[in-house]
């Protein structure tokens, strides 16, 4: 049947055993996760069935991989992994096999055919400081390939803390002069997919939305899809009840922490992250790190490395404040001890100079 | 390999915060868009802020029906009629057991049932393949 | 600086700041303030030393006859923001750990639903003190720039706190930052204005109540 061997995404994951239902199944749940109404699953799936493979190109700079494994390892085959199996990946390199100046050939070959049209990913942060000499992939500087591969792209996704905020290259004192995709990128639509790493199924849910509508979701403040995160991790938490009614653990082997309480003192950062980790969950909605006992550590927002320690309680000091503290008692001490002798030198002179008024002066 | 399930945990069901008769009378708006206009229209249970009672109170409100079908579609599925006809509970699991969607649908069939015309076109186009190796 | 960035600074260099002005300032006026020193009094005293300073502390937190008809909204409203104050500052589980981690002391907290009951009393009834300034004519008269100083710099902290804990209006990191910062002015206008009664607002009532005593005027 040439039907098959169209480029439609409905037909490749057919070849790779998904039958529609199998796939109208999965654009309900993605709907759903997307906040979309139930009548947008079936517009979603209608829409997706008949895109085509969109060209990706996938960049690498300051980044450790992790969100590339997130994003491609699962232990089933799940449908996450079969739509990103089924976009065309022309460059990314830790996934693809070619190396060297093929791969460099490849993904040049692939922009020049997709021009303004192909989806750029990025993960990881871009050096700037002594002309990007920290970061360079066959000579040529992270900041050039990002410059000169956002030109013709429709569209920019970071994927992950670091492209979205610097993240752990940045983290002071940012030796690098790291600086998020977004500070360079101005004159394309930029998405960020922030976590550190992120969760799959968000980044799948931007693509399918952007092969279906072919448009971008709605992106919070920090160019973020509102959908994922539009709400805190505090806020959709499920042990938010012990917040609420003050039963907090205290140490990670205490009572309250065996009998599930919340996280807050133990330095949980749910309250300022925005996430859908406990919604959405993870290793296929398995848990999420507050289910495994232990408090969020913000990933998903700028800057989380500078933001203090991990265990300290989010309205706590970030520094500690003794030596301010001691210092600045000591310093008041000798001002007020200062002004104290000055009053009393003013007080003896007055006495000094006090006369006592005699019959004559009143006279006067 | 113990699973987090398979822990006994005694859970606070939240108590019935009020959600759930508005609900109950959204699905009769909606059936009454279906008989008038043959109209389908599904509600999503995780959209909305329903407690664990809500949606026990909300199971035991429809009631059972007649039919009750699961499906293997990467990961089972559920559709089960309610006791009010045209009214189906949907729920969607994943490969690993785990529920991601839950649905009231509000259709004479339930829309993942019908199988797609063009599917049906290529069965057909497989069965005559068949029938002519036949000979 | 964006609201992450906002909320480590709050945390970081600006509770320093904060700390440090307000530990300066602090020491400073009660050095200077107990170091003013009295004459020494050679009178022989008619009561028990001190007795009647211990007496005007409570003495004056009661009004006396007649003046709660007279002025019942300030009685009313004031205890009722001082009180609500008190409830909103040292008994939620937040600024407890707060307090816990400064200076190791801790004690139970109350439900944060009650704290944010005590939040909209403490709101509203700063809001009709605000407003009775505003009308009465003797206070609009006896008003000066510090009295609409200190009642912004003492409203906004609770304003914004209840704000970040209910996600009304800001998102909560930009709104929690807002509130730590408006906690930090607050620290450092506390000793060089009269918020300072918070630490001389008792002994200033004993010594008064002593003097009285001593001049054989026991109230």
């Amino acid at each position: 049947m040439n039907e098959k061997k169209s480029g439609l995404l409905i037909d490749n994951l057919a070849r790779q055993g998904v039958s529609r239902r199998t796939f109208l199944k999965y654009c309900a749940t993605l709907a759903s996760l997307m906040a979309l109404p139930p009548t947008a699953g079936r517009a979603f799936a209608e829409a997706l069935a008949k895109s085509h493979r969109p060209s990706v190109i996938w960049l690498s700079f300051q980044e450790c991989t992790g969100c590339t494994e997130s994003l491609t390892r699962s232990h089933a085959p799940t449908l996450e992994g079969l739509i990103f199996n089924s976009i065309s990946l022309d460059y990314h390199e830790t996934l693809q096999a070619a190396a060297g100046s093929a791969a460099e050939a490849a993904r040049e070959a692939a922009m020049k055919e997709n021009w303004g049209k192909y989806l750029l990913l990025v993960d990881g942060s871009v050096p700037m400081k002594d002309g990007g000499v920290y970061s360079a992939v066959g000579g040529v500087s992270n900041y050039d390939t990002l410059m000169a591969s956002a030109k013709g792209a429709a569209a920019v996704v970071a994927i992950g803390s670091c492209a979205s905020f610097g993240g752990l290259p940045k983290a002071q004192p940012n030796p690098t002069g790291a600086v998020p995709v977004s500070e360079l990128v101005k004159d394309k639509p930029v998405i960020n997919i922030s976590g550190c790493p992120p969760i799959p199924v968000v980044m799948t849910g931007v693509l399918a939305h952007y092969l279906a509508f072919g448009t971008l979701p709605e992106l919070d403040k920090l160019g973020r899809p509102l959908s994922f995160y539009g709400e805190t991790i505090h806020d959709r938490c499920y042990r938010r009840p012990f917040y609420d009614q003050g039963k907090f653990a205290k140490t990670f082997d205490d009572e309250g922490a065996r009998k599930g309480w919340c996280l807050f003192e133990l330095g949980c950062k749910g309250p300022v992250t925005y996430n859908a980790c406990a919604t959405v969950k993870w290793n296929d909605g398995t848990s999420f790190p507050i289910e495994s006992g232990h408090g969020c550590l913000g990933c998903s927002e700028p800057d989380f490395w500078d933001a203090g320690s991990f265990y300290r309680a989010l309205s706590l000091p970030t520094t500690p404040l003794e030596k301010v503290a001691l210092g600045a008692i000591g310093v008041g001490a000798a001002v007020g001890a200062g002004v104290a002798l000055s009053n009393r030198a003013a007080k003896a002179k007055a006495k000094a100079a006090h006369q006592t008024a005699t019959l004559d002066d009143l006279e006067k | 390999m113990t699973r987090l399930a398979d822990i006994p945990v005694v859970m606070d069901d939240g108590g019935l915060t009020g959600s759930a008769p508005a609900v109950l009378r959204e699905v009769a708006a909606l059936l009454e868009t279906l008989c008038r206009t043959g109209e389908t229209a599904s509600i999503d249970l995780r959209g909305l802020p329903l407690s664990l009672a809500d949606r026990r109170w909300l199971l035991e409100r429809l009631g059972k029906g007649e039919v009750d079908i699961a499906l293997d579609i990467g990961g089972g599925s559920r559709i089960a009629e309610t006791a009010y006809p045209g009214v189906w509970w949907v729920t969607h699991d994943n490969e690993q057991g785990v529920q991601v969607g839950e649905f009231i649908e509000v259709s004479y069939v339930p829309e993942l049932l019908a199988p797609h015309p063009e599917d049906v076109e290529n069965g057909l186009d497989s069965l005559k393949t068949r029938i002519s190796e036949l000979s | 600086m964006d609201a992450a960035e906002l909320l480590n600074w709050v945390r970081g260099p600006g509770l320093q700041i904060a700390i440090a002005v307000f530990l300066l300032g602090t020491i400073w006026r009660l050095i200077e303030i107990y170091s003013l020193g009295r004459k020494p009094d050679l009178a022989e005293r008619r009561h028990v030393p001190g007795a009647s300073g211990w007496h005007t502390l409570v003495r004056r937190s009661i009004p006396i006859p007649g003046m709660f008809q007279r002025s019942t909204i300030t009685y009313v409203a004031g205890y009722a923001f001082h009180l609500g104050l008190a409830v909103v500052v040292l008994l939620f589980a937040p600024h407890i750990k707060l307090i816990q981690d400064l200076i190791g002391l801790t004690w139970p907290a109350l439900p944060s639903q009650f704290v944010d009951l005590m939040a909209v009393v403490t709101l509203v009834a700063m809001l009709v003190v605000l407003i009775d300034r505003i009308r009465q004519p003797v206070k609009r008269f006896l008003s000066t720039f510090e009295d609409w100083l200190t009642w912004a710099v003492t409203f906004l902290p609770v304003l914004t706190g209840y704000m970040a804990a209910r996600h009304l209006l800001l998102p909560y990191t930009l709104m929690l930052s807002l509130h730590i910062l408006s906690v930090e002015l607050l620290l450092v206008l506390l000793p060089f204005t009269k918020l300072f009664h918070v630490f001389t607002v008792w002994p200033s009532r004993w010594f008064n109540g002593d003097i009285q005593g001593k001049k054989g005027v026991a109230v």
